[in-house]
């Protein structure tokens, strides 16, 4: 399904959440808009009785309110006068506005506006709180009524005060609150109205508000034309949403400017010859997406990572790692998924929680959204697919993508889990701790299609993963140990092994990985626990994955004095290092740059050894005669 | 009527502009190559006013994989700007088309020998093409080579149904539809297994009105030398 089409049905499938407020993970409000309609921060309240006379007048201070809105209204600039249908600023909503000083360039924005208004309230759409509100402003006292409710204040000479000075504190007592609320004078303030009818919900909650408006105005629309998104006939519109990922965004999916790019004149002339949009479409498919964006969007230097289900269930993502979405299964995956066999089950167990019912054939829908200048914005990668085909790649990714890490953190201690590592940390594994957003952004949009797609990881950030893992000593111990499980999970991608140490494997590289491990271990337990400097294990490591057979004969030499000191203690490691040294062949023991396997066999094998370390002080005996 | 070519279109990248972002200059693709996409491949292979091409329908080789990339495409002012296009990775379709003789073109009735345009077009295909192949834009150069349709494995081929929304189909010029206007096609666009059977333009029936446009050139005897002619020059019988 096409781009526009999808969140189009999304939209369809979500009305009943059209105007509904809700809350983000940040404690915004955001809401599915109403086609016609937008957001506007208001100053002033002002309700209105039935009858259409005043009732009272409060500074709000700055609360965002849904407001109708028409296309030019929505794209004013500067002197254009384009009133709001209903709530505006001052200048527009007052009639009396120029009587009180207030300063206008051509025409009288009122007029402008109270003819707008009086067309909807005279049309059949209209509803008794648009008449009403009509009815009361079409008299033009609005800004006496405010002075007399103490809201708007004048000076000496019965002018709108334009800037608070201390000047006026005599008159009017302390700096009142509208003087903070809005920049740039009382004249600039955004009004909002209310009608008092019973019981009834406010004018920007009601529903049968929204709905006479967008009858209204459907009635005003232009010719209708074929839209390229439907095929169907209805009337369209060649202005598009802007503000899309937040209210400061300038850029558009949809825009023509065709003035110096060429980029559609030639045979067409115009952008209406190229394309044909239907308003009802190109409104409802932007609001889907402001409303998809605030809701579950993850922004990362402005380029939009977005999921979404048509069945709007919550779904895991693919930048998410797998503790995201096994939190609220059980806290004791960490101890028994220690093999990739178990790891596997508990990922599937964990993905089919999200299967729920899979006969409803829901799809999955991924999306990334950047711009590369401020006025346009381009969709980097779109992918509509079944809902199941999509979480049985990220069960495969999980499966595939998998080692043990230490990096995530639990009210306050690090805890171990196993999996896929979340796509942000695999840039920092790649390209440092400071790696840009730009860069971070890059990758990620670089990582999707290989976890929903099953593209294999590109070579640049294996090989970046690898070198960095390789060298510990340019980096912090905790980081290092970060970028090591992190590149042991990519390389895992290819090589599918365990990440228990495997007694048999007689692979080069990973035979050599256990050698440096053992190495560094024998060297840590020499050097006691009060030491910190890096062994020389570590210290050689990046020279040993390009030369192994040259390194570790330094690396042995250097290990005598610890062997020495350590006694009998070292008889159990330094037997190893001969057991693990015979197991490589006579003519793998070479100069041979190592492979990605080397960090696996060294992390098992070092993870074992830690392990055997914290049995032995338990139960010394036990594990001694098993190891003999 | 021997009349049917048969041939597989591979290239690197894929651009087949969804119009929706064209006009905004930052480009994305749809997700197939439209019908006007693949006649424009097989005119690259040959062509003569004489003929029509017809696209039957095209199999879908390879996973539809999107990958964007930034690009600076030149200002006409001067300069250049900063766009995100989007491409389609690794394309490889196969196409059944066939063509027929133009009907709207009784001028050149004279050139109507099918067998010797069949001839030609075969050897065109397995030259490459006749002229540069591109896929969806010229940035995107392709290659074509005779194939077998049914032959191979593609990505969607136990996919039942995939549905892709309303897509251009193509675009109708005067020569070709009579009329002296310009229009475009829409449908909605669905494949089966991997394969996706396009509506003949005619029975395309979301047709939208561009424009008027000037009544198509003339081509008769003074200005195209027939296929049979072109022969008894070479020698030929």
């Amino acid at each position: 399904m096409g781009w526009l089409l999808n969140l189009y049905k999304t939209y369809e499938a979500n009305v009943s959440q059209v105007g509904k407020i809700e809350k983000s993970r940040w404690d915004k409000e955001y809401t599915l808009l109403p086609i016609a309609h937008t957001t506007q921060n208001a100053h002033i309240e002002v309700d209105i009785n039935e009858d259409g006379t005043f009732h009272s007048a409060d500074m709000i201070g700055k609360v965002n309110t849904l407001i109708p809105c028409t296309d030019e209204a929505a794209s004013r600039a500067g002197s254009k006068i384009a009133p709001y249908p209903l709530h505006d600023k001052l200048s527009y909503v007052a009639g009396d506005f120029v009587a009180y000083g207030g300063k206008i360039k051509k025409e009288e924005p009122f007029q402008a506006y109270i003819k707008q208004l009086g067309n909807w309230a005279n049309s059949p759409y209209a509803t008794n709180k648009v008449k009403s509100i009509y009815h009361y402003l079409k008299k033009g006292s609005l800004i006496k009524d405010l002075v007399d409710e103490k809201v708007l204040f004048l000076d000496q000479n019965n002018q709108l005060i334009e800037k608070w000075t201390s000047d006026y504190e005599p008159l009017q007592g302390e700096k009142p609150s509208i003087f903070t609320a809005v920049t740039g004078g009382q004249e600039s303030a955004f009004v909002r109205f209310n009608v008092r009818i019973g019981h009834t919900p406010d004018v920007w909650t009601d529903k049968e508000m929204f709905d006479s408006f967008i009858a209204f105005y459907n009635e005003t629309l232009g010719e209708t034309d074929l839209c390229f998104v439907t095929g169907e006939q209805q009337p369209s519109t060649e202005r598009h949403a802007n503000k899309i990922r937040h209210a400061a965004d300038k850029a558009k999916l949809i825009s023509a400017n065709d003035t110096s790019g060429f980029t559609y004149r030639g045979r067409f002339k115009t952008s209406k010859e190229a394309v044909g949009i239907s308003y009802d479409v190109s409104q409802k498919a932007h609001n889907a997406l402001k409303w998809l964006i605030q809701k579950q969007g993850k922004t990362i230097d402005d380029r939009v990572f977005l999921v979404w289900g048509s069945d709007n269930e919550q779904l895991p993502a693919p930048d998410d790692d797998p503790y995201d979405f096994f939190q609220d299964d059980d806290d004791e995956q960490d101890v028994i998924a220690n093999t990739l066999y178990l790891y596997a089950n508990e990922v599937a167990k964990a993905i089919d929680g999200y299967k729920s019912d899979l006969e409803t054939k829901a799809d999955v829908s991924i999306m990334i959204l950047d711009s590369a200048t401020t006025g346009r914005m381009a969709v980097l990668y779109y992918r509509s697919m079944e809902k199941e085909l999509y979480l049985n790649r990220l069960k495969a990714w999980h499966a595939k993508c998998y080692w043990a890490h230490r990096h995530r953190k639990k009210d306050n201690t690090r805890i171990q889990f196993y999996g896929a590592p979340a796509t942000k940390d695999i840039a920092f594994a790649a390209y440092g701790p400071r790696a840009s957003d730009k860069i971070v952004k890059g990758l990620m949009e670089r990582m999707v299609p290989c976890i929903v797609d099953g593209r294999t990881v590109p070579t640049d950030i294996l090989r970046s993963a690898f070198q960095r893992a390789s060298s510990p000593q340019s980096m912090e111990t905790w980081e290092w140990e970060k970028t090591l499980s992190i590149a042991c999970a990519l390389l895992n991608v290819k090589e599918g092994l365990d990440v228990s140490l495997d007694y048999e494997l007689k692979d080069r590289s990973y035979l050599f990985g256990r050698l440096l491990a053992i190495a560094d271990v024998l060297e840590r337990r020499a050097l006691g626990r009060e030491e910190t400097r890096a062994t020389n294990a570590i210290r050689y490591m990046n020279s040993f994955s390009k030369h192994p057979e040259r390194t570790w004969k330094t690396i042995q030499e250097s290990l005598q004095p610890y062997q020495a000191r350590l006694g009998t203690k070292a008889t159990y490691l330094s037997r190893l290092i001969d057991e693990v040294g015979t197991m490589i062949a006579i003519e793998d023991f070479n100069n041979q740059p190592l492979t990605g396997k080397y960090l696996h066999g060294f992390y098992s094998q070092r993870q074992e050894l830690y392990k055997k370390k914290a049995d032995v002080s338990e139960d010394q005996e036990n594990t001694q005669s098993e190891e003999q | 009527m021997k009349n049917i070519i048969e041939f597989v279109v591979y290239g690197d990248y894929a651009l087949f502009t969804d119009p929706l972002t064209k006009i905004g200059g930052e480009k994305l693709t749809y997700n197939v190559p439209t019908y006007q996409a693949l006649k424009g491949i097989v005119e690259s292979i040959y062509w003569k006013p004489t003929i029509v091409f017809i696209i039957d329908e095209v199999r879908v080789m390879n996973p539809i994989q999107m990958e964007s990339k930034g690009v600076r495409p030149i200002e006409y002012g001067g300069g250049n700007t900063l766009a995100n296009y989007t491409y389609l990775k690794d394309v490889c379709y196969k196409v059944r088309a066939r063509f027929d003789f133009n009907k709207n073109r009784p001028d050149l009735a004279f050139d109507r020998n099918e067998g010797k345009h069949f001839a030609i077009m075969k050897r065109s295909l397995e030259a490459g093409g006749r002229r540069d192949i591109f896929l969806g834009t010229r940035e995107c150069q392709a290659y074509v080579e005779p194939t077998n349709f049914d032959e191979g494995e593609g990505a969607y081929d136990n996919i039942n149904e995939l549905h892709f929304g309303q897509m251009v189909h193509g675009i109708n010029y005067p020569d070709e539809t009579g009329r002296d206007e310009l229009e475009v096609r829409l449908w909605p666009a669905e494949m089966r297994n991997g394969v996706i059977k396009f509506p003949k333009p005619e029975d395309c029936t979301s047709v939208r009105k561009i424009k008027d446009m000037a009544p198509p050139k003339v081509f008769d005897q003074s200005n195209v030398q027939s296929a049979d002619e072109l022969m008894k020059e070479l020698g030929g019988e």
